[in-house]
């Protein structure tokens, strides 16, 4: 627990002057609050009600002449120091016969309580500016904590590597960024300052309790043993509800991202009775385990209320006995001036009484702080865990320069498994591509070919061997620069809710309308973005969704285009276009990228004729390498075979 | 009565003025959920829909009103036991030696304890005390269970959704709490499966505008809230109103002579209070909906960027996607100050008001203490006594502008509840087995913003054809298709089904005749068998596998660890691309449905996969009408019947054969092209 709680120390230490200067705030608020309640009920219970005489000091506060003040020598002796007694004494109307000569009259009485209200009015908008101001302070305060975490947080998402994605829920990842981390406001109130301070009262009550009686001290400590015994007890258990009420709402949160995400497919396949039966459950799982936590917590709380009522109630009934008995209390003669009871009787039993309460009440507080922590330090262990996730690919720590121009990007013995037990995607890979040639990577489906382009893109290290550029190992290079000199065309076609000109220039930096609009032409979309009703202003709907997939597939490319680097990738770049757009992008991008190098992947033959270099990748390794036209004529050669496939497609059509 | 905010009608350039700011109107991303503002009316109208909601649970409701009830008993019992506590045991007075009778529902104690002596009636109060508590919770404090918040309303969800009080604990609090919890829960889960089953309901042209985010926020955010109204408007008053009745009674009591002025005072906090706070309400209705906009944006930006890491990471743009991330969780952060600034400037005058009456109150009773006319011990009871009355009484005065934020939240709930959903065609005919044909009736589709999509379509697909659909890309071919089952409806026109309008039969029900694959393929993470059963819950392991070899999955669900029963990582990114479109197409295969539309099934598979997939759509095509949308020529020849749709319109329609001899083909250019392509 302290080892977390140390480890928020990032996240504040930004703040800490206005923490410091908010505890500030908070102890003249508490200090100032104390000292006019305890001042205020003198003047006003003591000498505005009663009608004593006022201190020397409480007749110059109030501005009132000298024939207010109280010439009683034992007044004046003792200042503060016994009021709490006296107010007691007061309340029960049973105060002390009080000469004549010591009253105040009537008119006094009611220019002191003129004059107290007066100054209880500036002490109230003093307070309550304060108070407010304060709240107003904290919430900033903690806010900007709370922010600094959830972006350190986000930035880990973002930079975790794939496989950890592929295996995490989006839900879980917004749960934690969202309702785990927030817990951090809380830390220092919920598990430092709060606890302490109820500690705190607790140990000042039981103090009092031992000056009246060690008796009842004594029950008090009998009673503390269960209560202590279930505390260690319950802990764990209450972690673990608390745990499972936070798994179940990420849970449920991931099930409504995710059926939303696929929601065409569930309309298209009719399945949305199945998918709202399953919220229903998902959302009954996560309130029965909120159901439990509380009820664990509730009847925690009612068994520590019950030893806390039996040793109030118990201690009552000795009392009472021992009012009945006059018996004489314990320190009640030695500080008398203190606590001003020498024998038990009502007063000293309701003040006793009181005390007795407030150890109860104080343990019981303490559960219900000790409770809430176990939640508070389980939501920031998520947190934490989250931001603890390894990073699989991790920046060097003396990268080199970005190597300026580029000559070739090389695949020297890759080999490369996703799962360390299934069989490895990439085995002993290699293949080099030069600057200002097209390669054109071809192989069926899950044969690794994406996966290439991700090791190029350091979405992944290889296990073994290298992707090099210039010959220099990606690993010595800043992750940052090698993606922001890379462009892809992904082959899922991601578009974010955003504008087309946004989505277009999205990852490419500071990019001019210009060149947008330059990148729309070569992938062959500048008509019909500019068809759309607010042409490159238009919003695209969630995950592009107005677009059909033609369109959104020349959207993807123009990004691609935009960013203008040296190492151009499209992975699939055409295979929702038909024929007329396809080649017309293929033309447009080959007179552009004519310095670049240019890595396709593809299936259709059509695209691939005139690439400098066919790679035809098969078992995790490249099997073949050449032109078009060598790779065809090669005897029993595997791309020949593979293009013959696709030849005889087109044979058996014109027969048909 | 209108609202004393900025008016929506001021001008453009005031936004930027720090009041604007603060409480204008702010949207955030929102693209449907534009017109946020509320007025006093429909304020009005949204609670009395939430009071209505707690019609639909009866039961724990009045088991809660009357576990409440119950709770009241040690508060009646309690100051008169400690009465016998202080006169009878510790001063050893005999019983009716002061002029205060002891109510009636003492009577049975007394007969007790009439005759003991001052310490066997201790011993037989200890013993009320302690059965008390065990049962009702006399002499311990309510029972709460919150757990801690965050800054934001989304991070207060949890505690509201199951957010429950007691005002008493012992086993008889324990139950009244439980029993609220789930009352809230049930409240809030009734709703909030109500709203996500209405908004996954929503038109597709709809959803496309509708961020998954919002949906997020609104479901588990926004939702946990509205219980609370509901609580608010029924038990809370109740008992509040119970407690003052209580109180002013005993002030009546025995406080008679001065009790009529404070009972004035107290309750004139009422309309002064709700007078000068009314006109913040507004404002916090609308500063609570700028926040939760913002809420909303912030989720959808961490869900975008998570959901889509693949393509960020690869785009370099993690930087971009963080600090898009952290100016909406800025923003919302400060717009959550925002409605906090208002409730602390409406709070600072609710004090101010309260404060003057309580200093009027003070005077009164001072003044009647220093004439001699009470003694001091009567002021700690007085003003004990007026707070009581005094408390419920502000409350109520600030129950309409405390209930705001909730409204605020609440009105997002009901929006989409209220909000054009396709289970509002719930009540059309069944649409039993369709076997005869698709038929066009001048079919014409416009996009909401008016883009026209579809124009003039007459076509008829008849059962037994394969039907190619051909076009450039945008031409209009996927919306075409969506027109079958339902996805979009037609704007003009009429599509048919075996000669009956498609708007007469219900939605669903079509959509039980369609397998539909669509052109991009998203998964649930779930195992590959839970996602094919979503598309033919009754699919058996064999009709499993003959739709995967179909869609040539067989070699690689074989090789995956678990088979079957592998769980799909995030949208089935644990397959590659090329996987997860034969995959969909076997999801496609499996409902076995009379027609069969596939959107472009053939873009990812290898020339072997895809002779032998066309292969089966043909021997499929016999019993059944099979839609394919191509740009591949191998998939279009394939055809019975192929349409050719350019800008919307059908330019043409007939056989490949039929087409090609044409002089004037569109199709036979496009064909030419694509020959010159390969």
């Amino acid at each position: 627990m302290i080892g977390l709680a140390l480890r928020t120390w990032p996240y504040m230490k930004p703040l800490l002057a206005h923490l410091i200067l908010l505890l500030g705030l908070a102890g003249i608020g508490m200090v100032s609050g104390m000292a006019g309640i305890f001042v205020g009920a003198d003047l006003f219970l003591n000498k505005v009600l009663v009608g004593e005489k006022l201190q020397p000091l409480q007749a110059t506060v109030l501005f009132v002449g000298d024939e207010y003040v109280t010439n009683d020598p034992r007044q004046l002796g003792e200042s503060g120091e016994n009021l709490k007694a006296d107010e007691g004494i007061s309340i029960d109307g049973a105060s002390v016969e009080l000469d004549p000569e010591e009253q105040l009259t009537s008119d006094q009485r009611r220019t002191v309580r003129n004059r107290f209200i007066l100054w209880g009015l500036a002490g109230g908008i003093f307070t309550t500016l304060l108070g407010f101001g304060s709240w107003y302070y904290s919430t900033w305060i903690w806010q900007s904590v709370n922010q600094n975490l959830r972006v350190s947080m986000i930035e880990r998402a973002e930079s975790l590597s794939l496989r950890y994605h592929d295996q995490a829920r989006v839900g879980d990842a917004i749960f934690r960024v969202y309702q785990d981390s927030s817990m951090i406001v809380n830390l220092i109130q919920g598990a430092i300052v709060s606890p302490l301070m109820t500690a705190f009262s607790l140990l000042f009550a039981f103090a009092v309790v031992i000056a009246f009686d060690p008796l009842i001290a004594g029950f008090a400590l009998i009673a503390a043993v269960p209560f202590v015994l279930l505390l260690i007890k319950s802990t764990r258990r209450i972690q673990r509800r608390a745990l499972a009420n936070r798994v179940a709402n990420s849970n449920l949160t991931s099930h409504i991202q995710e059926s939303f995400t696929a929601v065409k497919v569930l309309k298209v396949n009719g399945s949305e009775p199945q998918i709202h039966k399953q919220f229903d459950k998902d959302s009954n799982r996560a309130l029965d385990a909120a159901y439990h936590l509380r009820l664990d917590m509730v009847l925690l709380t009612l068994v520590i209320a019950f030893i806390g009522g039996i040793l109030v109630i118990g201690s009552e009934y000795v009392l009472a006995h021992w009012v009945v008995d006059e018996r004489e209390t314990f320190l009640g003669a030695a500080v008398a001036a203190l606590i001003g009871f020498a024998i038990w009787n009502l007063a000293a039993f309701e003040i006793a009484r009181g005390r007795i309460e407030s150890v109860a009440g104080s343990a019981r507080f303490l559960l219900g702080i000790w409770m809430r922590m176990q939640d508070l330090f389980i939501a920031l262990r998520r947190a934490f865990d989250l931001l603890d996730t390894p990073l699989e690919v991790t920046e060097s720590s003396t990268p080199l320069p970005y190597p300026d121009p580029i000559q070739s990007v090389s695949w020297n013995q890759v080999s490369f498994a996703y799962d360390a037990e299934a069989s490895p995607v990439l085995a002993n890979l290699s293949l080099r591509a030069e600057a200002g040639t097209v390669t054109a990577i071809v192989g069926a489906t899950g044969s690794g070919k994406s996966t290439m382009m991700s090791l190029l893109l350091r979405l992944f290290d290889p296990d073994d061997g290298e992707v090099c550029i210039n010959g220099i190992d990606l690993r010595d290079l800043r992750i940052d620069a090698l993606r922001q000199n890379c462009a892809i065309t992904l082959q899922k076609n991601v578009l974010f809710n955003e504008t087309v000109a946004n989505n277009i220039a999205f990852g490419a930096g500071r990019v001019s309308r210009s060149e947008i609009e330059r990148a729309a032409e070569i992938a062959n979309a500048d008509s019909f973005i500019r068809a759309l009703e607010k042409g490159y202003e238009t919003e695209l709907g969630e995950r592009g969704g107005k677009l059909s997939a033609g369109q959104r597939q020349r959207i993807s490319i123009a990004r691609a285009v935009v960013r203008n680097t040296p190492i151009l990738i499209l992975d699939e770049p055409t295979a929702s276009l038909d024929a007329r757009n396809e080649q017309r992008v293929l033309a447009n991008l080959a007179s552009w990228g004519t310095d670049k190098i240019i890595l396709l992947i593809t299936h259709r033959l059509s695209t691939i004729q005139n690439a400098d270099q066919i790679a035809l990748l098969e078992d995790g390794l490249i099997k073949e390498t050449g032109t078009y036209d060598e790779l065809t004529t090669r005897p029993a050669g595997r791309f020949a075979a593979f293009a013959q496939s696709e030849l005889i497609g087109d044979a058996t059509r014109s027969v048909s | 009565m209108t609202d004393s905010t900025a008016p929506e009608s001021s001008n453009q350039e005031t936004r930027s003025s720090i009041f604007q700011e603060v409480i204008g109107k702010n949207e955030f991303d929102d693209r449907i959920d534009t017109q946020s503002d509320l007025n006093t009316l429909e304020a009005l109208r949204i609670i009395g829909r939430s009071l209505r909601q707690i019609s639909s649970e009866p039961k724990l409701f009045s088991a809660k009103v009357i576990l409440e009830l119950g709770l009241i008993v040690p508060a009646l019992y309690l100051p008169w036991l400690g009465k016998i506590v202080i006169d009878n045991v510790l001063q050893q007075q005999p019983f009716n030696t002061t002029e205060i009778e002891f109510p009636p529902f003492m009577q049975p104690v007394l007969t007790i304890v009439q005759d003991q002596d001052p310490l066997q009636i201790m011993l037989t109060v200890s013993t009320i005390f302690i059965l008390g508590m065990v049962v009702l919770g006399m002499r311990t404090y309510g029972l709460s269970a919150g757990l801690h918040e965050g800054q934001d309303a989304a991070t207060q969800a949890e505690n509201r959704i199951s957010a429950s009080y007691s005002e008493g604990s012992g086993l008889w609090g324990l139950a009244a709490f439980m029993v609220g919890v789930r009352l809230t829960q049930r409240l809030a889960s009734r709703l909030r499966t109500r709203l996500f089953e209405r908004l996954s309901r929503m038109p597709m042209s709809k959803l496309d505008d509708q961020r998954i985010g919002d949906s997020i926020y609104r479901v588990m955010y926004d939702v946990p809230m509205a219980p609370d109204l509901f609580l608010q408007l029924t038990i809370v008053p109740f008992f509040m109103m119970l407690n003052a009745g209580i109180n002013l009674y005993v002030l009546q009591y025995s406080y008679g002579e001065v009790s009529p002025e404070l009972i004035w005072i107290a309750w004139a906090t009422v309309p002064v209070a709700f007078l000068i706070t009314f006109p913040f309400s507004g404002a916090i209705r609308r500063t609570s909906q700028n926040k939760r906009a913002a809420g909303s944006a912030t989720t959808n930006a961490m869900e975008e960027s998570v959901s889509n890491v693949a393509a960020v990471q690869s785009l370099g743009a993690t930087g971009e996607q963080s600090s898009r991330f952290a100016d909406r969780s800025e923003e919302s952060f400060r717009r959550e100050r925002y409605f906090i600034a208002v409730v602390i400037v409406c709070s600072c005058i609710f004090a101010a008001v309260s404060g003057i009456a309580g200093i009027y109150v003070i005077i009164l009773v001072s003044d009647l203490i220093i004439d001699g006319v009470m003694s001091p011990g009567d002021y700690a009871a007085l003003i004990g006594i007026f707070w009581s009355i005094a408390m419920p009484a502000a409350y109520l005065g600030a129950y309409w502008i405390k209930i705001q934020d909730v409204i605020a939240a609440v009105r997002r709930v009901f929006f989409f509840m209220d909000f054009e959903s396709e289970e509002d065609h719930k009540d059309g005919d069944e649409c039993t087995v369709i076997e005869r044909q698709i038929t066009f009736e001048n079919v014409g589709y416009s996009y909401p913003n008016g883009t026209r999509a579809l124009t003039d379509i007459n076509l008829s697909f008849k059962f037994g054809d394969l039907v190619a659909i051909v076009g450039p890309t945008g031409s209009g071919k996927t919306t075409l298709a969506y027109l079958i089952p339902a996805i979009l409806q037609p704007t003009s026109g009429r599509v048919l089904i075996d000669g009956r309008d498609a708007r007469e039969f219900n939605i669903e029900s079509i959509r039980r005749q369609v397998s539909y694959v669509l052109q991009e393929h998203t998964f649930l993470s779930t195992t590959i068998r839970h996602n094919l059963l979503l598309a033919n819950p009754n699919a058996t392991e064999p009709q499993m596998f003959d739709a995967l070899e179909t869609a040539g999955c067989v070699d690689f669900v074989a090789e995956l660890p678990n088979g079957l029963d592998i769980r799909l990582g995030r949208g089935g990114d644990t397959l590659s691309v090329g996987q997860q479109q034969r995959l969909s197409i076997a999801r496609g295969l499996i409902r076995d449905a009379p027609v069969l539309i596939l959107d472009e099934p053939t873009a990812a598979l290898d020339p072997q996969t895809e002779h032998f997939l066309l292969r089966s759509l043909r021997r499929a095509a016999e019993h059944r009408l099979v839609v394919v949308i191509a740009h591949r020529l191998s998939t279009i020849r394939q055809a019975d019947q192929i349409v050719f749709i350019e800008d919307g319109r059908v330019q043409e329609t007939g056989t490949h054969n039929e087409l090609m001899v044409r002089s004037t083909s569109a199709y036979r250019e496009y064909v030419e092209l694509q020959n010159v392509a390969t």
